[in-house]
């Protein structure tokens, strides 16, 4: 128990972040030896020193015990956990070699790479994917915002996702708890309300969040889309819009207000459990306490298919009350502009157009069609665009499918960075099912997860502390955070950039496209373009550490309009529509529920709800720290006093949950936590104390109290649009586990697609099953204009732009870059400069003529070879047509108008235009060269006498002048 | 003179146990002990009228510790500023200072063999202040929520003080006439 002594001698502290969540907080780390010796929060940095339980655990989980150290090889039968260790660099090329030959037969869409959350450097991954040619990587991204960022992207042009809470008077925390999941956002938005913001809850769950609200709504889980659309309803029909907003702004008023006319709040009560006059009060406490925020809840994103039809909705609530991008609303930060973005470090390029058809996915808002469509746009808009990695990816549980079925064709090989896709992604009967069928898997991880025992490879990965973290919101935002890496990673651990440039090398890609050496290197190019006086990408974290753009609110004024491609925040959006998709929210129900599945009531009458996050583990992570363990150290479910008490189920009492798809067992925490006749399962449940081959149908408990084998991915389970599978709102059954029956058996683990526990294995192709809603057919306005070669129309603003740039093409012939709002020249790409009349090639500082000429300068003095003099001459100079500029008698000085001063190329050095005597920057008089003689400004001779200082030699003169005119030119 | 106390703030805590892990970990303690628990009756009422609370804990550093003159070996003593702690090597874990304590802040474990054990409790990271002065106990520190606040009652100039003189708190069992140096801002509903 002695204290660690952070002052000793050779101790060094480390600017680092945590990453055991996405709040990252800041973490001092003391080193010491090459070790950290102990770590405190950082009180200097926006988490004001706050660490939770899992911070503090950060050395405990460099260190421990579990940790996997070396690569591993499987030495046995898949699953049996014999493995060998290997050295790093032989273990890559070996998968790299089995890699190129599943490409060789199958092409490179065969391999498929799942990801966890953006803790990982997934822009390496993608640069790896884009130049293997394959489009099937994929992550839980479908759960976690990406289809809200989409649809609210179709509405507003970006995603409105900063809120501006210092200003705003109103916050709806909605599907969220940062109570349980983002401590330092909990402590902000404490210490507002406190100030007098208000805040509305909205979670079917008693949450940590929720008991602290101004006004909490306990809605149905899985209705949100539902009171969504009735408090836009209410706010259209109550008059409690921004008329002046919408009327400037916005787009599609007239076709919203008769759209929302049936979503009364007696509508929604029915579906939402709430009172009419509780919907009421929530519409308009936010309406009328503008400006307000809504902030961005996981939930949005988790409810099957009504997902994106609730973000949709609420993203037209903060459109109709004037809160989009307004100071105190929700701000839109768009992309990066002035240092690089993740998609500038994805080589998108280089995935060939061939590829992208055939990336697994059916759900295009988050796929290439979609993002096509909204990337383009961004691009015309802002000038630069969102990564793919994340909003344009395979859907997850597709490809598990494909592994099984080979529908719609076999993937052979699967690398999961970062990732336990049984315990972390829907349907974990079939998700493992896939896992010990596919025939090649990689894993990056730390630990022994129940994906990993199965893996061919188990490659070791460096945690927080040992890998530098940059911190931009998924590529998606224009501020960013940095931390520094503690230590070099111990063992043989390897941070994210490192795997991925290994294996891309040893695949035979080409090094020029894996530049740098290390990702410190890399991050340094992402912030060179700050422009801050630092060398290397410590100093940014030593000195500057968090870089955010001048506040900016209100940029739509600036650029005349939002960025969609009707300028206007469109209330029916154009790009939805050309994807077949209503331009407007339309209210489909979870998928399993009284109104549309009346008849699953009888079996399953409770409604279940899943996917919350709660302290102190995140995802499925943390179950292996006895530190945190203790805490939680067996899972439980939450049911109402008044719901278990028929059921005969006490506290603590193991319990079956079963819905169609599988069962599951936790133990009861009977409390009125949440609505009698609901269930609150919290998720990510493994047990890695357990010995994982002792049983491989559940190893490692995966799928006893893990909530996915409750959830369903069918095809029309999943969000049309985004494709988001069901996690909420699912009907489901509870019962308590007896002598006879508390064993999770070899039948429970059945998987069956589509997902019914009733019929096991295959009984539809997955390309067979319907989705849940049909594409509405869109037949997109034919072009009015001759487009011509190179460019493209666009139908909703019917401007022309550039293919490969996405300028648009102006009237007067040029290019614009929206960027910038530059003139570019169409042939060359070359901007105009309106100061020199010149064109300027940005990638090399080259000028040109307007005649697209080069433009030959002269120590600084642009001159006209072969031309007449364009300025007015003075009368004792001469015009030099060959050369191009104005000369003194025979002197080789040029004359530069524009200071009206010689200048000698060779020295650079001011010469007078009278008489070309040299001027002397230090006693500031002027020199006659051949005489030596001085003069004043004048011309008027200056004597010995008259010299304050001893004559120099004429030799020291220039050298002096040389001197002074070199350090004016480097100013 | 220095007075050293807490004010826990019921209105901000979260239940999240970052003060109990931090404790844990930065004073190596076993698994079976737990100096600062954040105990919690569960959600109460009747839905939707339902309400929640959670209650960090420690020693109350009392005034007057009903666990310093019971100690027989003198191992169990409480400093000037008032930090009640314990002598390691004078303790001969005889648990007569756990069992006078009110609170039950003392550790009961029974993990280690008799004779290789020593009572432990929270001592406002005694050592740990003394190496670094200007920081604060582990559990202040790390509380995302501030609802740990740590300071001196006597420096009028402390926002413990301030707080004390300015929001109604309250004291556990402050009937028992021992001092507890925790006061308790309550949640009453709401968080104003």
């Amino acid at each position: 128990m002695a204290e660690i002594d952070i002052h000793a001698p050779g101790v060094e502290m480390v600017k680092s972040l945590c990453y055991f969540c996405h709040a990252n907080c800041g973490v001092l780390a003391y080193v010491k030896d090459g070790d950290v010796i102990k770590i405190e929060g950082d009180p200097n940095y926006s988490t004001q020193g706050g660490l939770c339980c899992r911070g503090n655990s950060a050395l405990l989980h460099v260190n421990h015990p579990a940790r996997v150290n070396h690569v591993l090889k499987r030495a046995g039968e898949k699953g049996e956990g014999k493995w060998e260790k290997m050295d790093y660099d032989t273990a890559i090329q070996e998968v790299a070699d089995r890699l190129n030959q599943i490409k060789e037969e199958s092409g490179a869409e065969a391999v498929a790479s799942a990801g966890g959350t953006t803790r990982t450097d997934d822009w390496a991954r993608r640069r790896f994917l884009n130049q293997f040619g394959t489009p099937n990587g994929f992550h839980n991204a479908l759960l976690c915002w990406i289809p809200t960022f989409m649809a609210e992207t179709c509405v507003s042009g970006w995603s409105p996702f900063e809120t501006d809470l210092g200003a705003a008077r109103c916050l709806i925390l909605w599907g969220m708890n940062p109570g349980a999941s983002t401590l330092p956002g909990m402590h902000g938005y404490t210490d507002l309300q406190m100030g007098g913001m208000k805040i509305i809850v909205v979670d079917p769950r008693y949450s940590e969040t929720a008991c602290k609200a101004d006004l909490w709504l306990p809605l149905r889980p899985g209705s949100d889309a539902a009171l969504a659309l009735a408090m836009l309803h209410t706010i259209l029909y109550g008059g409690m819009a921004d008329y002046d907003y919408i009327d400037k702004w916005c787009s599609g008023y007239d076709e919203l207000m008769a759209h929302v006319a049936e979503y009364t709040p007696e509508w929604a009560s029915e579906i939402t459990w709430l009172e009419p006059d509780l919907i009421r009060q929530a519409a308009t406490m936010y309406a009328t306490n503008r400006p307000g925020c809504i902030q961005w809840g996981c939930t949005w994103d988790q409810i099957g298919r009504a997902s994106t039809t609730g973000s949709h909705a609420i993203a037209l609530l903060r459109a109709v009350t004037g809160n989009i991008e307004v100071p105190g609303g929700d701000g839109m930060p768009g992309p990066a502009l002035n240092f690089l973005t993740d998609e500038e470090l994805e080589l998108n390029e280089c995935l060939p157009e061939e590829q992208k058809p055939k990336q697994i996915s059916r759900f295009k808002l988050t796929s290439w069609p979609g993002y096509q469509l909204i990337s383009d746009n961004a691009r015309r808009q802002w000038g630069k665009t969102l990564p793919t990695e994340w909003f344009c990816e395979a859907h997850g549980p597709s490809v598990f499918k494909a592994i099984i079925t080979g529908d719609p064709y076999q993937i052979r090989a699967l690398i999961c960075n970062a990732t336990n896709p049984v315990n972390s992604y829907g349907d974990a009967k079939m998700v493992l099912e896939a896992i010990k069928k596919v025939e090649f898997l990689v894993v990056v991880d730390y630990w022994i997860t129940p994906t990993a025992l199965f893996a061919d490879y188990v490659f070791p990965a460096a945690g927080a502390l040992e890998r530098p973290t940059i911190v931009t919101h998924y590529g998606a935002t224009d501020s960013l955070m940095a931390g520094a890496r503690a230590i070099q990673p111990k063992y043989d651990r390897h941070d994210d950039y490192q795997f991925w440039k290994k294996l891309g090398l040893a695949c035979g890609q080409d090094p020029a496209n894996w530049p740098w050496e290390t990702v410190e290197d890399a991050y340094f190019h992402v912030i060179e373009g700050l422009g801050l006086p630092i060398e290397k990408y410590e100093d940014f974290v030593n000195h500057v550490r968090m870089y955010f753009p001048p506040l900016h609110q209100s940029k739509f004024i600036d650029h005349g309009g939002f960025w969609t491609p009707s300028k206007k925040i469109e209330l029916d959006s154009s790009i939805m529509r050309e994807l077949g998709f209503p331009g407007m929210p339309t209210y489909i129900g979870t998928i399993e529920n009284p109104i549309d599945t009346p008849e699953l009531l009888d079996e399953y009458p409770l409604v279940l709800t899943t996917g919350g996050g709660f302290m102190p583990f995140h995802h499925s992570e943390h179950f292996n720290m006895p530190n945190l363990r203790y805490i939680y150290p067996t899972p439980f479910f939450s049911i109402h006093p008044d719901t278990a008490a028929p059921l005969h189920i006490e506290y603590g009492d193991w319990c079956w949950i079963e819905t169609r798809r599988g069962r599951i067992k936790m133990r009861a925490n009977v409390e009125p936590e949440i609505a009698p006749g609901t269930i609150f399962c919290p998720r990510g449940w493994w047990f890695p104390e357990r010995d994982g081959s002792a049983d491989l149908n559940n190893p490692f408990g995966c799928l006893e109290s893990n909530v996915n084998t409750l959830t369903s991915v069918d095809a029309e389970d999943c969000d049309p649009m985004g494709g988001s599978w069901a996690n909420r709102g699912l009907l489901c059954k509870v019962y308590p586990c007896t002598e006879l029956d508390h064993e999770f058996t070899a039948k429970d683990a059945e998987w069956s697609i589509p997902g019914n526990a009733k019929t096991p294995g295959v009984s539809v192709m997955p390309s067979d099953q319907p989705l849940a809603r049909e594409p509405i057919p869109f037949e997109k306005p034919a072009c009015d204009r001759e487009v011509p070669e190179g460019y493209y129309w666009v139908w909703q603003d019917g401007l022309v732009y550039n293919k490969d740039s996405h300028f648009r093409l102006d009237e007067s012939g040029w290019l614009v870059d929206p960027k910038s709002n530059a003139y570019i020249d169409a042939y060359t790409g070359w901007r105009y400069d309106a100061n020199n009349d010149c064109l300027v090639d940005d990638a090399t500082g080259d000028k040109y003529t307007m005649d697209r000429e080069p433009l030959t300068y002269v120590a600084g003095v642009r001159t006209y070879p072969g031309k007449d003099a364009p300025y007015e001459v003075p009368s004792n100079l001469t015009w030099d047509k060959e050369l191009g500029y104005a000369r003194l008698n025979d002197l080789m000085y040029i004359y530069d108008p524009n200071s009206g001063w010689m200048i000698d190329p060779e020295t650079n050095v001011y010469h007078d235009a009278n008489y070309g005597y040299a001027y002397d920057p230090n006693e500031q008089n002027l020199i006659d060269m051949k005489t030596g003689k001085r003069y004043s400004m004048s011309y008027e001779e200056i004597t010995d006498a008259q010299g304050a200082t001893a004559e120099p030699s004429a030799e020291a003169q220039v050298e002096a002048a040389e001197a002074a005119a070199a350090e004016e030119e480097a100013e | 003179m220095t007075r050293y106390c807490m004010v826990i703030d019921q209105r901000r805590c979260i239940g999240c146990h970052s003060c109990t892990v931090a404790c844990r970990t930065w004073n190596e303690l076993p698994n079976d002990i737990i100096y600062n628990a954040v105990m919690s009756e569960g959600v109460e009422g009747s839905w939707p009228n339902v309400h929640r609370n959670w209650l960090p804990t420690l020693c109350m550093h009392c005034e007057k510790p009903a666990c310093v003159p019971c100690c027989p070996t003198g191992a169990s003593q409480q400093d000037d500023d008032g930090v009640v702690w314990i002598e390691y090597n004078k303790c001969m874990a005889c648990l007569a200072c756990v069992n006078a304590c009110p609170y039950g802040m003392r550790d009961k474990s029974n993990l280690r063999p008799r004779l290789h054990r020593f009572v432990q409790k929270c001592t406002f990271c005694r050592d740990h202040r003394a190496m670094e002065p200007d920081k604060e106990p582990y559990c202040v520190a790390t509380c995302h929520q501030k609802a740990r606040i740590f300071g001196d009652l006597d420096d009028p100039e402390s926002e413990v003080s301030k707080l004390v003189g300015s929001v109604e708190t309250v004291r556990l069992l402050e009937d028992l006439g021992t001092g507890p140096q925790i006061y308790y801002i309550p949640n009453l509903g709401g968080t104003r």
